[in-house]
């Protein structure tokens, strides 16, 4: 009896340290949400209010109607970029991760250590070179200086190879007697047997990739060409008062993909995360 | 005659090893062939945009490098001596590492209370986790704009709250003393879920039985948590607190847009005195300096971490 009844006050207290974080994390996301379905005026009411008074899709319309903000193709250029980086980066370092878990050949512990090195120096020292190296290719203000300098991923590479090495080695040699290539092997069993890990790699490095706002503000000049957390910070600058409706109604038009992907794959995320070793076993 | 003699003299086992390894060393060959091809791809952007860069980098510091002119004078480590002098790099390192340590230390034990308490057989624990990760998605730029205005001393909704409870009002980004402790309780709600599922997958790696056989024992819940768990989960703090100091050392997007660094200087970082010399300024060789002066502060303190906090727990 007393047992049961210490469990239960035991959850209580866990109920309301949830529900007060909960309130906490989520009050600021509410606000987002709320005035991004209201009108200009009731935004800047005082006292504040959160939940609109008249909702109202003015801020999405306008959003997709009003041409010189160029959300949508912020939004667009955020998307395709932080998409085609993740893809880039996890056929990279999926092929790469391969070759040191199942692999031997010379140089391996060189190339090793070497990757170990480049975790500990920050990204700042390389962002200038990579700027010029950018700029002498022509490629400031295109694509390509948003998506390929980041594809080398030493961490990405570490945390599948981790995630490779615990898949048993029979499902390969079983493949390898029926006549598969090294590439088959990799290709129709490990990376099939690998989704969790390359899931929450995938949100990991998309996100990193369609949140930054550093080396976007430096290759990208010409408007048309900004991401969205690049774009946000330019109208800023360059409307002085921004339209925050406008701004809140793209941001949380912005997150809803990342977080219906986030909602659907969170347990095989948390999978991939533990039996890539990340969380320390 | 002497040949065949000799043949005829080496054993039959000892030719089929000999024949072996030759095999085996052709077969070696081929795989380690194999295993550049899988790495060639890998291999090209890391040396284009990693190796040459770092190299590249420390040679750019050496020089009065300006980003548009056609050449660039050699100074040696003129540079360096410049920036121990400059006190507007020493007040970004203060900010930086001030906020970088509050934001750790605030996101570590943050990101392990969420994920011992989502780990327990509760109902609703995913909507709970779902909701400590959805800050995460948002990109800084929004953050930031959200932010500065629920922080906003006289306009605020977090002031007009506190007033509400008879609170005085907070100066939070308008005071020098109050602006750093600001930005870094933005940065750990926004980004204490990925700590979080990273805590929660170490958790789930201890065995069960551990904890059932210290209860048998007669151990409580405090102690169940400072003798099984916290040791158990040394390796993941380390990992936690290793990356998220890597992290918020390059703090730049926060202070960038809610405070442009200031009042004055109180919150200007390293990074944004780097993204002032090189874009405003096209200094690349003194952005290249502060670049390098970072990364050996950063990597100083990775090792002091590691000294710290990776040695093995006792008994182990």
């Amino acid at each position: 009896m007393s047992a049961t009844r210490t469990f239960r006050l035991k959850n209580v207290g866990l109920y309301i340290f949830l529900l007060i974080l909960t309130a906490m994390v989520g009050f600021p996301l509410l606000l987002m949400v709320g005035e991004s379905f209201m009108h200009s005026n009731e935004i800047i009411r005082w006292p504040p209010i959160v939940i609109p008074g008249d909702p109202t899709l003015e801020n999405y319309t306008k959003m997709f109607t009003q041409q010189d903000l160029n959300l949508p193709r912020w939004l667009f250029n955020s998307v395709f970029v932080a998409s085609s980086y993740t893809l880039a980066v996890l056929v990279v370092c999926s092929l790469a991760a391969y070759a040191f878990a199942r692999l031997n050949f010379p140089g391996r512990n060189v190339l090793f250590f070497l990757f170990l090195v480049t975790i500990t120096i920050p990204s700042q020292v390389t962002f200038i070179p990579n700027y010029l190296l950018m700029r002498d290719l022509k490629f400031l203000d295109t694509y390509n200086a948003l998506i390929w300098p980041g594809v080398a991923n030493v961490f990405g590479v570490f945390l599948l190879r981790q995630f490779f090495m615990a898949i048993p080695k029979e499902l390969e040699e079983a493949a390898i007697l029926d006549g598969a290539s090294r590439f088959g092997v990799y290709w129709r069993v490990i990376l099939p047997l690998s989704t969790n890990a390359l899931i929450a790699l995938a949100i990991f490095v998309f996100l990193n990739n369609y949140n930054d706002l550093f080396w976007p503000l430096l290759v990208t000049n010409r408007l048309e060409m900004r991401t969205l957390p690049a774009g946000l910070t330019v109208m800023n600058g360059a409307y002085g008062t921004l339209d925050r409706g406008l701004v809140l109604a793209g941001a949380t038009f912005a997150s809803l993909p990342v977080l219906f992907f986030y909602i659907i794959f969170q347990r095989r995320i948390l999978k991939g995360i533990t039996l890539t070793g990340m969380g320390g076993q | 005659m002497p040949m065949a003699q000799a043949t005829g003299t080496i054993p039959q086992r000892r030719l089929d090893a000999l024949a072996g390894r030759w095999r085996w060393s052709a077969s070696r060959r081929r795989e380690a062939i194999t295993a550049y091809l899988f790495l060639v791809p890998f291999l090209v952007f890391f040396a284009i945009f990693i190796v040459r860069s770092v190299v590249y980098g420390i040679n750019v510091s050496f020089y009065d490098w300006k980003v548009l002119a056609p050449d660039h004078k050699w100074l040696g480590l003129k540079n360096y001596e410049t920036l121990l002098k400059d006190p507007v790099w020493w007040t970004s390192i203060r900010n930086t590492a001030i906020f970088a340590l509050l934001t750790v230390i605030g996101t570590t034990i943050l990101a392990l209370a969420a994920a011992l308490a989502v780990n327990a057989p509760i109902r609703g624990r995913d909507f709970f986790r779902v909701v400590f990760y959805a800050p995460g998605v948002l990109s800084v730029g929004v953050v930031g704009i959200l932010w500065q205005w629920m922080m906003d001393t006289n306009f605020g909704v977090i002031n007009y709250g506190l007033n509400l409870l008879g609170l005085p009002k907070i100066p939070w980004l308008s005071d020098a003393n109050v602006v750093l402790p600001s930005l870094s309780l933005v940065t750990i709600w926004w980004g204490f879920g990925f700590p979080m599922l990273i805590f929660l997958a170490g958790l789930q790696g201890i065995p069960e039985p551990l904890y059932e056989a210290a209860k048998i024992d007669g151990a409580n819940s405090r102690q169940l948590f400072f003798r099984i768990t916290l040791p158990l989960l040394r390796p993941t703090i380390l990992f936690v607190t290793v990356t998220q100091f890597i992290a918020h050392l390059q703090v730049f997007g926060q202070p960038y847009i809610i405070t442009g660094g200031g009042p004055g200087y109180a919150s200007y970082s390293v990074i944004i005195y780097l993204y002032q010399q090189a874009v405003r300024y096209l200094q690349a060789g003194y952005a290249s300096a502060i670049a390098i002066g970072l990364a050996v502060i950063m990597i100083g303190l990775t090792l002091l971490q590691f000294a710290f906090l990776g040695r093995r727990p006792e008994g182990e």
